[in-house]
């Protein structure tokens, strides 16, 4: 069933792009969700996974280069097209579309520097890749830092006390990287880039934080066993050690003078993404229950001729169609405007996540107990919401990060240019 | 104080520093092909500029056009960046550089016009600005 569209403006382009998305959405993304959530994290990852099919024919269609520049070969969308596939991808796997997104963070960070070097090791070889064998990963949090990683508003954030998991020292042209990144990695144990978040400074604790890239294969790196966990389970997540990895100087895109507005960016474009995959989130939760109440009889009629059931469903709904508004303007806002109005992201992302999540918790109760089984897809969507709420930053430090934002910016000037 | 001594002197060099550009380089060619028309805002000096295949436009007349993508920023940071002395990252992140328009455009942007920073010091000569900043 195609959803229906209340923007009434959409172009012929728009809705070609959405059907592709819904296309591969339907009849790739979703079963091969379905079926990587029944194994273990080993063997998500292990030759003949149809995680590998999905890599394979996402990176075909071009669909890893949905962010991308146009120039250095990627989509050239618009943000209402970005948000139209994202819905798409949200609706049929919450954990390959972050593990699709994130495949290009490094090259799409590499993108902003315009560094000659850099676009041609990292960025065009991404965007000429078809098979699927360069994923990137964004290597944030560490087994002792979790959403402390992105509390820029906090004291503790620039305090000495703040020793990083993941040290960076300079040895002439070079940068040597020492330490681990956390479990939570997604694409962790399978990615060939990182994206990676390291401390230079301990003594501004991270504050003192910069950026880089670093390829995967290059000695010193190992990586740690996929992580079993209760949603999202076909995201591959794992940990990444480095022992004396050295990069050359450029590979540095951020340090301390600017790394934390750099931060804001990164963050701002992540919770964006993670919005739109949670208004599909939501609308597959609505969509699989009106399905279902039509079907499933009890009192003699189907659930949905039942005043509740109305009720229910109409509730699903109208978290749907918030979802879709929010994640709309603050994807239309944000990615429209460089730097972005970070705040406009964290409520998108927090605000949509805890509908979607609402959504599947209320689609498990309208399923009654065969919403608890595994026979129906209800109890995953359910479990793959959950991680939202944490993922990207847990939705309480968010909250108190945009509140940082507005103390700290408030009254917003209007954009004058 | 900026680096540009007055308005018509800046106008001057951008005025023939783009035109080489969009009619001597693949600026031109690539600038048509991405479909991308810019506005530029500058402070101190004041001016503002809008480009595309065909040419610039300055102040009311750019000013009457409707761009891809919008980009503010003062004099100093233009001839910073046509110097190649810009951490665009950084510029961006401290708001340094502000855009407006599709972020994937804006980015875009940057490795088009590096035709022009290639021609650019032989311009800082012509008119006397320094290159050592």
């Amino acid at each position: 069933m195609e959803y229906f569209d209340i923007n009434m403006d959409l172009t012929a382009e728009d809705k070609a792009i959405r059907a592709a998305a819904r296309e591969f959405a339907s009849k790739v993304m979703r079963p091969i969700s379905l079926e990587l959530d029944r194994m273990t994290a080993e063997e998500v990852v292990a030759d003949g996974s149809p995680l590998w099919e999905f890599f394979r024919k996402a990176y075909e269609l071009d669909f890893h280069t949905i962010l991308m520049p146009e120039f250095y070969g990627g989509q050239g969308l618009s943000p209402l097209q970005i948000h139209l596939v994202y819905e798409e991808f949200g609706w049929a796997s919450f954990g390959l579309s972050v593990q699709l997104a994130v495949a290009c963070f490094p090259a799409y960070c590499a993108s902003m520097t315009a560094d000659d070097e850099l676009v041609d090791t990292f960025v065009k070889p991404f965007c000429e890749c078809r098979d699927g064998s360069i994923r990137g990963c964004w290597g944030i949090t560490e087994p002792e830092h979790g959403s402390d990683v992105i509390a820029v508003g906090e004291d503790y954030f620039s305090s000495p006390d703040l020793q990083g998991n993941l040290q960076v020292v300079q040895d002439g042209e070079e940068w040597v990287i020492n330490g681990q990144k956390s479990a939570w990695v997604s694409g962790g144990t399978l990615a060939t880039h990182a994206l990676l978040h390291c401390q230079m400074d301990p003594s501004r604790g991270f504050a003192g934080n910069g950026l880089c890239i670093v390829p995967l294969d290059m000695e010193g790196v190992s990586r740690g066993k996929p992580l079993e966990k209760i949603g999202q389970r076909d995201l591959n997540q794992g940990e990444i050690y480095f022992d004396n990895v050295r990069i050359p100087r450029n590979w540095m895109i951020a340090e301390p003078d600017f790394y934390v507005p750099m931060l804001d960016m990164i963050l701002a474009s992540a919770n964006l993404c993670m919005a739109a995959f949670s208004t599909g989130l939501a609308r597959a939760a609505l969509e699989e229950s009106l399905t279902y109440t039509r079907q499933r009889v009890q009192g003699g009629k189907p659930l949905i001729k039942h005043y509740v059931m109305k009720q229910r469903i109409f509730d699903l709904f109208r978290r749907v169609e918030t979802c879709r508004a929010v994640s709309r303007a603050a994807m239309n806002l944000n990615f429209n405007i460089s730097p972005p109005h970070v705040e406009y992201s964290l409520w998108a992302k927090t605000q949509c996540t805890e509908m979607a999540f609402k959504n599947t918790h209320e689609a498990i109760q309208i399923w009654g107990a065969n919403g608890l089984t595994k026979e129906y897809i209800a109890e995953k969507l359910f479990r793959d919401a959950r991680a939202t709420l944490i993922e990207d930053g847990n939705n309480e430090t968010l909250a108190r990060h945009g509140g940082h934002i507005l103390g700290e910016t408030y009254p917003r000037r209007p954009i004058d240019f | 104080m900026s680096v540009f001594k007055d308005k018509e002197m800046a106008k001057e060099l951008f005025g023939d520093l783009w035109n080489k550009m969009i009619k001597e380089t693949e600026f031109g060619p690539k600038l048509k092909q991405s479909g991308i028309t810019i506005l530029f805002v500058v402070d101190d000096p004041d001016i503002v500029m809008y480009v595309d295949e065909n040419g610039v436009l300055f102040d009311d007349e750019a000013k009457a056009k409707v761009p891809v993508v919008t980009m503010k920023m003062n004099g100093d940071m233009v001839h910073k960046y046509w110097l190649k002395k810009v951490n665009i990252p950084k510029a961006l992140a401290m708001r340094q550089i502000k855009a407006k328009g599709p972020v994937n455009k804006v980015l875009q942007i940057l490795p088009l016009l590096k035709p022009g920073q290639e021609l650019y010091p032989q311009y800082c000569e012509k008119f006397g600005l320094p290159t050592n900043i």
